[in-house]
């Protein structure tokens, strides 16, 4: 018995202007969106090219603004990542950890634990700024000093590498913990030998991110007392500035010299986040288990 | 008898058998004594206090296979993981009843379940190789027992009793998951070998695998049994007959009121007997395919 | 590979040709008892068929065993169910040597005559022969030799139908003639040892062509 040809055409002809119209609808939102990215990246880059040299590497602001640098604020931004990275991994990974491996969900208090890092999250980082003022750079009186930006963008991403790195250690299979287990291996020895080790490409690639977001943070660095002009390199326990604060403080100049040398320092700033970016994408590429 | 003496037999004269293989067969089989290794009374397994297993009792001997069969749901999983306290990782269930081993009561106070797993290893149905080199598997669990020195050697030994030495020696710091499925899993077994346990538990161990992996699995647990006790559960009574000494039938009982579905011991008894007399009418439905 | 069941099926065939070498042990007594008109060797023949029997269960049970736990196929089924007909015919074949000492037991103290003697000798003989070539063609899986099997067994048939005539000239003398029909029970037997050992070699014909079928002999 054979079928006429006619039965497997397609039947309906509105169905087939439907899904192009979407495809066109979806092509569109692509196309709005990076035209978009590519104008603002087109036009920072035409006003600040000329403005990346040494100079703005390496010397600290002056009035003058062939002068300028931003060296202060970029060696202040990298050593708060330095320092966050060392704050933020074990705090997120250790709370991860609890929450995933020991806490045993049925308890309250756990329950609890989970709801706050979920809305932490969420809470704008300004809030952290005035938290960060009110309680570490008053409250303990550590005062405005590089250490206490760190901590507070240190609160400010936990959530988010919290998150990631639970994410990271739910993907190991259980039947790896399972096989650990019947091997006569304590709970301690499951976690610290296999499920950690297996999880690292996961929380490492969440922690450049998490850090990749803070780097462009400026409120609540300019409410802990990154000061706009300084002049001096940053350290510990000393005055600091960040690059996003600098450009800030460039682009409230009079001087037009002035906003081309915060567009060159944005360039710098969105090559740091495009370099942590790209590297973490191709830690998750390199090392991404396929369970 | 002279005249019968006289026509004397002549040498029995068979192509291929080699007469030693089939008289050391004749004296194991005839010299094969049940010691008692584990010996379970009245276990009853609930999760959230829903009976999932009641009223088992037997015997499990030592250097024997035995296998738990029946159909799904009749808790034999549940049953396995009781004899390495893998129940003790989900919080929700509870343990009644004794088992002892080697006499002693494994769910006493003073017993640590990690001892416990020490001793009594098992391999589960999926193979699951660590993520890491075939060598760092099966030296995994010498490492956590502090067993630092020689691990080359136990790494070795292990290997070979699981018939894998010969197919990784020349790869073994690369990852267990390049093996085949079949070999993953006789890396799993050499993984449990490593730390010299008493039992091998084995949780359907052949069921993901191909039939010639199956045949190499079942093949092993025969070699195995001469050093260790083998316990398997396994839906394909095709093989607890082919591979069990002894085997133990549960079935589900069904109590319509409540609601409730629990596992229940039916038959256990020597393999032979339950595929070809077995006494209990649950069970022959079962083994002849009439079951459900 | 499934080293065990390679052996429970080499255990096997070794009780059956071991049984075999019982029962030719069993035929050489039957045949000296009768010829010597010994009733203590015929005791023994009788109790020997203990040991037969003990094989014949043994082999049962093995069997029983086997088909229940590992499902044999192809070559190993029919192997196994060649077995399971081989041993049969050889517990027969026992059986009727024990019919023959009870008989020798019977009529131990007639005159015995001579030409039937002889033929006796003669036909036992040549059921020894194919007894031995029946368990050595099916031990070598030789389907050719086990085609021989029907006419070694012409010579047994014919000297089974001669038997007759020769009761029938002994005369009329009471003890010769009940001594005549025994004898013709006892040749019978050999007659059937003979076809017994027949079927074996189409029980290698089967095992190693995986037809059934019968040999074609004169009779047909």
């Amino acid at each position: 018995m054979s079928v006429p040809a006619d039965t497997l055409a397609r039947s309906s002809q509105g169905d087939r202007i439907r899904g192009t119209a979407f495809y066109a609808l979806l092509l569109v939102s692509i196309t709005i969106g990076f035209l978009l990215l590519g104008v603002l990246l087109v036009d920072v880059v035409r006003k600040g090219i000329g403005y990346v040299d040494p100079t703005l590497l390496g010397e600290p602001n002056s009035s003058d603004p062939n002068e300028a640098g931003a060296g202060p604020a970029i060696r202040g931004t990298i050593y708060m990542m330095l320092l966050l990275l060392v704050m933020v991994v074990p705090l997120g990974v250790g709370t991860a950890l609890y929450l995933e491996e020991y806490a045993n969900r049925d308890r309250w208090y756990n329950r609890l634990l989970e709801i706050n890092i979920q809305n932490l999250a969420a809470v704008p980082s300004i809030v952290y700024g005035i938290l960060g003022l009110a309680f570490i750079v008053r409250g303990i009186g550590l005062g405005r000093v590089l250490l206490a930006g760190a901590v507070i963008l240190t609160l400010l991403v936990l959530p988010t590498v919290i998150v990631a790195s639970r994410e990271a250690i739910r993907a190991v299979p259980d039947s790896i913990r399972q096989g650990a287990y019947a091997l006569g291996a304590t709970q301690w020895q499951v976690v610290w030998r296999q499920v950690l080790p297996a999880a690292i490409p996961g929380i490492a690639t969440g922690s450049i991110l998490a850090l990749a977001r803070a780097i462009g943070e400026t409120a609540p660095l300019l409410l802990v007392g990154a000061l706009t002009f300084v002049s001096v390199n940053p350290t510990l326990l000393g005055s600091f500035t960040a690059l996003p604060v600098q450009i800030y403080q460039w682009i409230g100049r009079p001087q037009e010299d002035f906003r081309l040398l915060a567009a060159a320092g944005i360039i710098v700033l969105l090559a740091i986040l495009l370099t942590m970016n790209a590297f973490a994408i191709w830690l998750r590429n390199r090392y991404q288990r396929r369970w | 008898m002279p005249d019968m003496e006289s026509a004397a037999a002549a040498p029995v004269r068979i192509a291929g058998v080699d007469e030693r293989v089939l008289a050391e067969r004749e004296e194991r089989v005839s010299s094969h004594r049940r010691d008692v290794l584990f010996d379970v009374e009245n276990l009853r397994v609930s999760y959230a206090g829903v009976p999932a297993l009641k009223d088992v009792s037997l015997e499990i001997y030592k250097n024997f296979i035995t296998a738990f069969i029946g159909p799904s749901g009749c808790g034999k999983s549940t049953f396995i993981r009781c004899f390495n306290r893998m129940n003790d990782l989900i919080p929700t269930a509870a343990v009644e009843g004794t088992i002892r081993y080697h006499g002693a009561d494994l769910y006493g106070p003073e017993v640590d379940p990690v001892e416990v797993r020490k001793r009594i290893g098992m391999v589960f149905q999926k193979p699951n190789p660590f993520p890491k080199s075939i060598y760092d598997n099966v030296a995994f669990g010498p490492r956590v027992l502090g067993w630092k020195k020689n691990l080359d050697e136990r790494v070795e030994r292990a290997l070979r009793q699981a018939a894998l030495w010969d197919e990784v020696k020349k790869r073994l710091k690369a990852s267990a998951y390049s093996l085949s499925g079949g070999q993953q899993q006789r890396l799993c077994i050499a993984r449990c070998l490593a730390v010299e346990p008493d039992v091998l538990l084995m949780d359907e161990p052949a069921s993901a695998l191909d039939p010639i992996s199956t045949t190499a699995i079942e093949d092993l647990m025969h070699e195995l049994k001469r050093d260790y006790t083998i316990v398997i559960v396994t839906h394909n009574m095709q093989q607890a007959a082919r591979v069990a000494d002894m085997t133990a039938f549960f079935s589900v009982d069904v109590d319509e009121e409540h609601d409730r579905r629990t596992g229940i011991l039916v038959e256990y008894d020597t393999t032979p007997t339950i595929f070809t007399q077995p006494s209990d009418k649950r069970c022959e439905d079962y083994v002849t395919g009439r079951f459900g | 590979m499934r080293v065990t069941f390679q052996e429970e099926l080499d255990q096997l065939e070794a009780t059956l040709q071991e049984e075999g070498e019982l029962v030719l042990r069993a035929l050489r007594g039957s045949l000296n008892a009768l010829a010597q008109q010994d009733v203590e060797l015929a005791d023994e023949v009788i109790a020997f068929d203990d040991e037969v029997d003990d094989h014949y269960l043994g082999i049962e049970e093995g069997i029983q065993s086997l088909l229940a736990r590992q499902t044999p196929v192809a070559v190993d089924l029919r192997l196994v169910l060649a077995v399971l007909h081989v041993n049969l015919h050889l517990e027969r074949m026992a059986d009727y040597c024990v019919t023959i000492a009870k008989l020798t037991k019977l009529v131990h103290d007639s005159p015995a005559d001579e030409t039937l003697m002889e033929a006796f000798e003669e036909m036992g003989g040549r059921a020894e022969q194919m007894i031995r070539v029946a368990l050595d063609s099916f031990a070598e899986r030789d389907l050719e030799s086990a085609e021989t099997l029907p006419e070694l067994d012409e010579l047994i048939d014919r000297a089974n139908r001669r038997v007759v005539g020769h009761v029938l000239s002994l005369g009329s003398d009471q003890e010769k003639l009940e001594w005549g029909l025994r004898m013709i029970v006892v040749s019978r037997c050999l007659e059937r040892i003979g076809d017994h050992a027949v079927d074996i070699g189409e029980q290698t014909a089967y095992f190693v062509t995986g037809e059934f079928r019968e040999f074609t002999d004169a009779s047909h």
